[in-house]
This record gives structure tokens, sequence and C-alpha cells, in this order.
């Protein structure tokens, strides 16, 4: 993603079409069990979007509000500019979406299936069966039962299921589940060819890894509540960084660094050396001013690395430190 | 999967297209959303094969080997045609198995969308759940109206065309088309026959009636002075065989050698309208549920329970509620008074209602289960 607006806030975007998902205040409970927590959700066109979050913290259940396949308690929410529920029709008419783990008629073939979905859409749908099929590498398996199928193969035809109506719009839930690694590889570039063509992506995930690689922007989730959203590289810079020193006697290094006047938050010894945290932004003149110390100090260093947190690591800091306070 | 936009897939960058133009919130099934779900409902093979199995398999199966014990010893074997035979294949099996199989076809259209994950799928199109739902009636009436008709048709070719030539009725056989007259009086000359063969309710007069007894001819018997049976006299026996034929004559005008073809067509039309009521309650009471093999269960004791029990029983206060059941409607519009479904033989015991309550109790139960059913699949969380 190229641009730097990956998620715009809400005074850039009214309710026009710009966003191709927009929700406020979105809410949804079961029971006492609150799925959703007042969801305020800016997806704008022609990016991947990871929506991501630990099991149950209310991916599939924002999907599926998102999509009429059940009823919201409160807020509003539009698809492609088009309010859900009023016109979901229109809406949804140029959405293609995979909810959970796909499922299909068992005893028809993959291509029979795609055939009574096609019905429901518009007559062209039909004639994209084949191409839709393609593209998700199905078509040498599209004649056969989809009872025989497995399960990624199941995952490719829901994948092929979202084509067959040209959608502006793909919202797909955990589309890894299944996947070996070649299929993985294969599906990510897909929705970066997906994006490449002007469509926007919209993805759940609790594969962290996969949602840095393939998405533009991301929202992070945690029992229904969104902790955060933006661009990635944006999210990563309000990371803090991790100085990593290889050097002897690490406890008489540690009481050196701490004796100056060094913006570190923490200083831990880790085997044989030091972790030193350093808020995000420290300049690079930091690193050069600790080997100085040590240096002067006495001390042997072997080996001196910045590490920038990676989306995994923090994700998982904010989602349990939430989780500490609950 | 290729990422490589090749093979002419929809790699169009997508048209900012406004409101589309293609109705799919509209309530009106299209012809290829009926046509896919017929493919879809037809593809089931044991389903299929059960239906074509109840439907035509039987009735044909049952037939060829009366055709075959007829061709091959005639004086044992009667004609595989014939009323009891006509009567037996069509208000009897056909009817009532023809409703069950139509049952098991709409509850199972009725639910298998939910519990095969298609459901998800479909409503994520778009597409109004009204239609999804009505798109289902033709296709399913499709594939039961055709099997019946089929089944059906087998029934009159064989009942036309290997029908007796000569009319049985209560075992005997009596001369077809005769009048009430003309029965009388063949009934005086072949009284012992009459007397011992017919069915009559009531006393006959003279205290008449028929020796039976093992080892011996039947004999028209009456009571002696002393109380011993003594053998009747040959007046006594006529005015008893014309006091029976007079009874029997609104029995025997209903029998036939072969169907006319204006009953074939009214007992068509009227397996058809059973088969049809078996779907669409169970197309609603499938969806309603969302599971198959409890709707499954609850038709067929609607059907060889509850129906037959209201067709056969007045329980005071509850003749209303009888005759608000389908089956007892249906039955009421039976054509050309053929016995009823399940046996009964001999009189017939149906509850009396007027034509105008049955049809609109049908049409309610045709109604109210659209609602209830499309109802049902338009609310539910998928
Ligand atoms: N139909 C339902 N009835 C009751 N509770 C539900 C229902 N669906 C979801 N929930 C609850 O809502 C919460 C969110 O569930 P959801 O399926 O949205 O999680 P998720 O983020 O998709 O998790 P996962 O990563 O495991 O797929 C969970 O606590 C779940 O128990
Ligand atoms: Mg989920």
């Amino acid at each position: 993603m190229k641009s730097t607006d990956v998620v715009a806030s809400p005074e850039q975007h009214g309710g026009d079409g710009s966003l191709a998902v927009e929700t406020r205040g979105l809410a949804k409970r079961f029971g006492a069990n609150v799925a959703i927590n007042g969801v305020d959700l800016l997806i704008p066109r022609g990016c991947a979007f990871g929506y991501l979050g630990p099991n149950g913290a209310g991916k599939t259940t924002l999907i599926r509000v998102l999509l009429g396949l059940t009823r919201a308690d409160a807020g509003t929410m539009s698809l492609l500019g088009h309010p859900v529920p009023k016109h979901r029709d229109v809406a949804l008419a140029r959405v293609g979406a995979i909810v959970d783990e796909p499922r299909f008629h068992g005893h028809l073939t993959g291509r029979q299936n795609l055939q009574v979905l096609a019905a429901a859409r518009e007559p062209a749908a039909r004639s994209r069966i084949d191409a839709s099929l393609e593209r998700v590498g199905m078509l040498q398996r599209a004649d056969d039962r989809v009872s025989k199928y497995s399960m990624g193969m199941r995952q490719r035809l829901g994948v092929a299921a979202c084509l067959i109506g040209d959608p502006e719009l793909l919202i797909l839930d955990e589309p890894m589940n299944g996947l070996d690694p070649a299929g993985m590889h294969d599906m990510r570039d897909m929705i970066r060819s997906l994006v490449a063509e002007g469509r926007t992506v919209v993805l759940s995930s609790h594969l962290l890894d996969e949602v840095q690689r393939t998405c533009d922007a991301v929202a992070i989730v945690d029992r229904g509540n969104i902790i955060r959203q933006g661009p990635i590289p944006e999210l990563l810079a309000g990371t803090s960084l991790t100085l990593q020193v290889d050097c002897s006697e690490p406890d008489r290094a540690r009481s050196l660094i701490s004796s100056t006047n060094l913006a570190a938050t923490t200083i831990d010894v880790e085997g044989d050396g030091l972790a030193i945290t350093l808020p995000a932004g420290t300049s690079r003149d930091v690193f050069a001013e600790v080997a100085r110390v040590l240096v002067t100090g006495g001390i042997a260093v072997y080996r001196l690395e910045p590490v920038q947190a990676s989306l995994e690591s923090w994700f998982l800091q904010v989602t349990s430190r939430l989780g500490d306070t609950a | 999967m290729t990422a490589a936009s090749d093979g002419g897939a929809p790699t169009a960058s997508p048209s900012a297209l406004g409101p589309t133009r293609d109705r799919r919130g509209s309530p009106i099934p299209t012809f290829s959303m009926i046509a896919t779900r017929f493919m879809e409902l037809r593809r089931r093979r044991g389903l299929m094969i059960t239906l074509v199995l109840v439907t035509i398999g039987f009735p044909t199966v049952f037939l060829a080997i009366r055709l075959l014990l007829h061709a091959v010893a005639p004086k044992t074997y009667g004609p595989a045609g014939g009323y009891d035979i006509y009567t037996a294949m069509s208000a009897g099996v056909l009817y009532t198995f023809g409703f069950i199989v139509a049952a098991t076809l709409g509850c199972t259209a009725g639910s298998v969308d939910l519990a095969e994950g298609m459901f998800r799928h479909l409503v994520i199109t778009g597409r109004s759940r009204l239609a999804l739902y009505l798109a289902r009636i033709p296709a399913g009436l499709a594939i039961i109206g055709s099997l019946v008709a089929i089944g059906f048709a087998i029934v009159c070719a064989v009942c036309v065309y290997a029908a007796p030539s000569k009319l049985s009725y209560n075992g005997v056989t009596v001369p077809a088309g005769l009048s009430q007259s003309g029965l009388q009086t063949w009934a005086a000359d072949n009284a012992a026959t009459v007397v011992c063969n017919f069915s009559y309710d009531g006393s006959i007069a003279g205290n008449v009636g028929c020796d039976n007894r093992p080892g011996q001819p039947p004999s028209v018997v009456t009571q002696g002075p002393t109380g011993q049976l003594v053998p009747a006299s040959a007046s006594q026996a006529k005015a008893a065989a014309t006091q029976i034929a007079q009874q029997d004559y609104q029995q025997y005008k209903r029998q036939f050698r072969y169907p006319s073809n204006s009953l074939m067509i009214k007992t068509g039309l009227w397996l058809e309208l059973e088969a049809t009521v078996g779907f669409i309650v169970g197309l609603g009471l499938g969806s309603l549920l969302g599971q198959r093999t409890t709707a499954v269960i609850l038709m067929i004791v609607l059907e060889v329970i509850l129906t037959p029990i209201a067709v056969r029983s007045r329980i005071p206060h509850f003749i209303n509620a009888q005759r608000g059941i389908v089956g007892v409607a249906t039955g009421h519009l039976e054509p050309g008074q053929l016995p009823l479904a399940f046996g009964g033989g001999g009189r017939d015991y149906r509850l009396t209602e007027s034509t105008t309550t049955a049809i609109c109790v049908i049409l309610a139960w045709l109604i109210g289960w659209t609602i209830l059913g499309s109802w049902r699949m338009m609310t539910r969380d998928a």
C-alpha cells in the first residue's frame, strides 16, 4: 500500500463511497457475552486490510453482522458506500465473502455449487465460473464432488465463489485456514493481485505474520474492542526498540549503563548480554553512545543489534496487557 | 492459485457501479434459481432412488406380477386391472406414499441449505431470502409432480388395458352397468350367491340368512318355528336377495371394469394435489425446524396416525379441529367416491364437511406453511 492515508479519519470521509467498509458504534452481544463492543471501523477502498485478533475476539461475528447474516444490536454500517442492512442487496451485489470454513453441497461438484450460487447473482456471474475456478487453481478438480474435496480445496472453492460476482470488496474470514505452505503463498499472491486490480480485500486472521506480509493496514481486536487500527508501518513506528548487546560481564555492564543518563526504559540481563529497551524513535547516536560507555568501562562488546518489535510481539504485548486489566 | 491474471479471470478493474439493475432484492425467484435448485435436488441420489421406488417402482412391480400371474394361470389369478386394483393403487398407495415422499422431498429442500452450509453463501449474494425460499417450490413440485404422474399413468394403463371382462362385486361376477331394477332382477335370479356374498347392513325380512358351513355348498336358510335353521323357500330367498341388492346398488354403481377417462383425470389431479400439499407443508416444516429428520417424522405421524384417526372418528367438541386437518380435507375431495386410503372398506365413515370448507382448509395449509417457512428463513441467523 502506497497511500499514506490507509485508514481514513472520520472527518475526511462522510458517508460517500470512498470507504469500502464503514462502521460506527457497531455492537453485538450473545446473551451476556459481548462479541462486538462499539466498533468504529474505517476501511478505504483498494487496500488489503487485516482484521486481527485472538480466538473468540469477535472477528467472525463482525463479518456476519456486516453481511447481514445476523443482526447488530446497535450502530450503523455501510458497505461500498451503501448503508446496510437497508440497501444490502445493492451493496452485496459487489461483495464476495467467505465466513468461517466454507461448506458446500457435498453431492454436487465444485462447478455445480458455483452454478447454484451464480443463479442467485446477476446473469453474468455464470459466465465467470470457469475463470474463477482457474484463478484459484481448481479447474482440474471442478467436476469432482465437493464431498471428496480436502479442506484446502473447499477454501479455494470458497474464494472462487467470491470471484464469480466480480466483487469490488472481498471479505475473507481466515482465508489461510487449511492451506498448505504453497497454498498460503498462492493465496497471498492472489490477494495482492486482487488489490492490484483495484479491489478491496478484508481478511480476518490470527496469523499475525500472514497479515503483516499480506496487508497494508490492520485493525487489532480483542474481546470485541478495536485496540488499534492503522497502516502497519505507522503502528510499528509507535512500538519500542530493543537493543541486543552481547558482551562480557553483563551485570557490570548493566550498572554502567544505568549510571549514565541514557533514556532506556528497561535494561535486562539476558544470558551473555543485555536487552536494552529504548523508546520509539530513538536515534542511532544512542546506540553509539551505549557502545562507547561499555568499551570505556572495559567491557568487551561482541555484538550490538537494534531489533524492531514485530507485529506479532507487539500484538501479544497489546492484547495480553488488556487481558491483565480485565 | 495463480496470482497472475491469466485465463480471462474476472480481472477487469471493478467498475464503479451504482445501484445494480439486477433486481436481486425482488421476492420473485428467477428461472435459473429454480433450475439450479431442481438440479441440486435431482442429484441427491439416495433420495431420488427412494422417490422413484415408491411412486413408480412399487406400482410397476406389483402390476407386473399381476400381469404375469394372469398370463401364466388365468383361471387362478384374475386380470391385473379392475376396480379394486385401481382404487388400491391410487387411493391407497399413491395417495398415502405419494404424500410421504413429497413431504420427505419438501423437508429436504427446506433444511439442507442450512445443514450443508450453503445458506450462508446464498444469503451473501444479496438475493432476497424470500426468493430463495420460493425458488424451491416449483423445483420440488416439478420432481414430485412428474414422478406421481408417471406412477399413476402406469396404474391407469394397466387398469385400462388389462381390465377384467366382467365386473367383480364382493367377489361375485355381476353384469356391469345394470340399473337399480336390473340389479334387483339379477339378484332375484341368483338369490343364494347374493345372500351369501353381498354385504348388508341391518336385518333382512323373515330372518333369512346364509348357511355357509364348510364342506357343503352355501344355501339360503331361515329360522324354523323351533328356532333351528331350515332352508328358506324360493320366494323368501328372492325377496331377501332383492332387498340386499336395493341397499347395495349405490355401492355397485361406483364399480367399473376400467376407470373412465374423466375419473382418471380427476384422480390424477387429486393425487397431484395431495403430493403438492405434502411437499409444501414439508418444505415449511423443514425450514421452520432447520433440520430434516424430525420434520420427516412429524409429517409421517401426521399422515399415517393423525389423519386416519381424524377421518374415521367423531370426537365431540373437536369436529371442527378434525376438519382442520389437511388430510381430512383432501380426503373429502376424493373423486368418484373411491374407498378411503388405508382400507376402511364397505361403509364410508368419513366426516362430513362442505367442499368449500375443504378447499379453504387446504389453501390455509398451503399458504400458512409457506408463510411460516419463509418467515423463519428470512429471520434466521445464517
Ligand atoms: N451464535 C453464537 N451464539 C452465542 N455466542 C456466539 C455465537 N457466535 C459467536 N459467539 C461468541 O462471540 C464471541 C466471538 O466469536 P467469533 O466467532 O466472532 O470469534 P472469532 O474472532 O471469529 O474467533 P476465531 O479466531 O476462533 O474464529 C465468542 O465469545 C463466541 O463464543
Ligand atoms: Mg472466526
